[in-house]
């Protein structure tokens, strides 16, 4: 394989793994929040730990967004 | 979604094995006869016994068989030294490779009709993925010890807490995307095979779909060895 294409399979493999990872964390933080919600409070804290969860899974989502970023800049 | 035929479970049926109709069976046995278990068995005699056969003994002026498998493992070889470095790329090689040459195996047979690919079944993927996540773990709390877990907690003692949690759904989030990704895509392959052949394989309409599925086979076998390798990579760069 030439240096050009190897290049570009990592770019590949960095860029498409992005928009996969931004929204798994979201639907992982409001997956957790439910759970704790329904599960393990059984519905005494809803709908509070849902949404905070959420606002968690969200920024995890835009921080692995901010580390690729990071990464970027210290090239 | 099952291929409509599928050569070795009916084998197995036919010795009176049990073959499970869900996608998950019920006893040990049933788990143990379904699809994705016997075609990974399958890809792993593969894996053993054609490089056995097509390399025999090593010579020194290589043969035609010796010859491609030098090719393979040295280009291997090459990709993961450019991003782990001599010495982790030679500790980390037999893991990764494995992992490059099962997915491409297990993705490509699923073009065959008869065969299904392993990889189209989560259970498979995740499994891989698991492996990759505490792999690139374990080997950066051997590299940095506790400091490792530091890189979790941000700069801001304050904030450290949120961080860690902020950092912990992040991360299995990258498991969970990793699997699903491989997963998703030849899952997707395989269905649709199976739904152009039910419509109208008479008229050679899978036939394009084939040939893309080749090109998501390799693309995808090669973005999660490489993905798995950077992580490694990331997890053992000394600490800034």
């Amino acid at each position: 394989m030439s240096e050009e294409r190897k290049e570009m399979f990592r770019q590949l493999a960095i860029y498409s793994h992005v928009g996969m990872t931004f929204v798994l964390s979201i639907f992982l933080g409001l997956g957790i929040g439910w759970y704790l919600d329904y599960k393990v409070f059984d519905g005494r804290t809803a709908p509070w730990l849902t949404f905070i969860f959420l606002g968690v899974g969200v920024l995890a989502a835009f921080k692995t967004l901010w580390d690729l970023y990071r990464k970027l800049m210290e090239k | 979604m099952e291929h409509p035929i599928l050569f070795i479970s009916l084998i197995l049926q036919a010795l009176g094995l049990p073959v499970p109709h869900t996608p998950v069976g019920h006893t040990l046995l049933e788990k143990l006869c379904e699809p994705y278990m016997t075609y990974t068995w399958m890809v792993m005699i593969f894996l053993i016994i054609v490089p056995k056969l097509t390399m025999g003994k090593l010579e020194i002026v290589p043969g035609s068989g010796q010859n491609f498998w030098e090719v393979v493992i040295s280009g291997l070889m090459d990709i993961f030294e450019e991003n782990l470095g001599k010495k982790g790329a030679r500790m980390l090689y037999p893991m990764m490779a494995t992992f490059s040459l099962y997915i491409v195996i297990a993705n490509m047979i699923g073009l065959i009709p008869g065969f299904m690919s392993p990889t189209s079944n989560w259970n498979i993927t995740l499994a891989m993925t698991i492996i990759v996540w505490v792999t690139h773990h374990a080997l950066g709390l051997r590299y940095h010890g506790l400091k490792y877990i530091k890189h979790f907690l941000g700069p801001v003692p304050i904030l450290a807490p949120f961080m860690l949690i902020l950092e912990i759904i992040s991360n299995l989030a990258r498991l969970l995307s990793l699997s699903m990704r491989l997963f998703g895509n030849i899952m997707a392959k395989e269905i649709l095979l199976a739904v152009l052949f039910m419509l109208a394989g008479a008229f050679f309409a899978p036939l394009p779909i084939l040939c893309l599925g080749v090109l998501v086979s390799l693309v995808q076998a090669a973005v999660f060895v490489l993905l798995a390798v950077s992580y490694c990579a990331q997890a053992m760069e000394p600490a800034h």
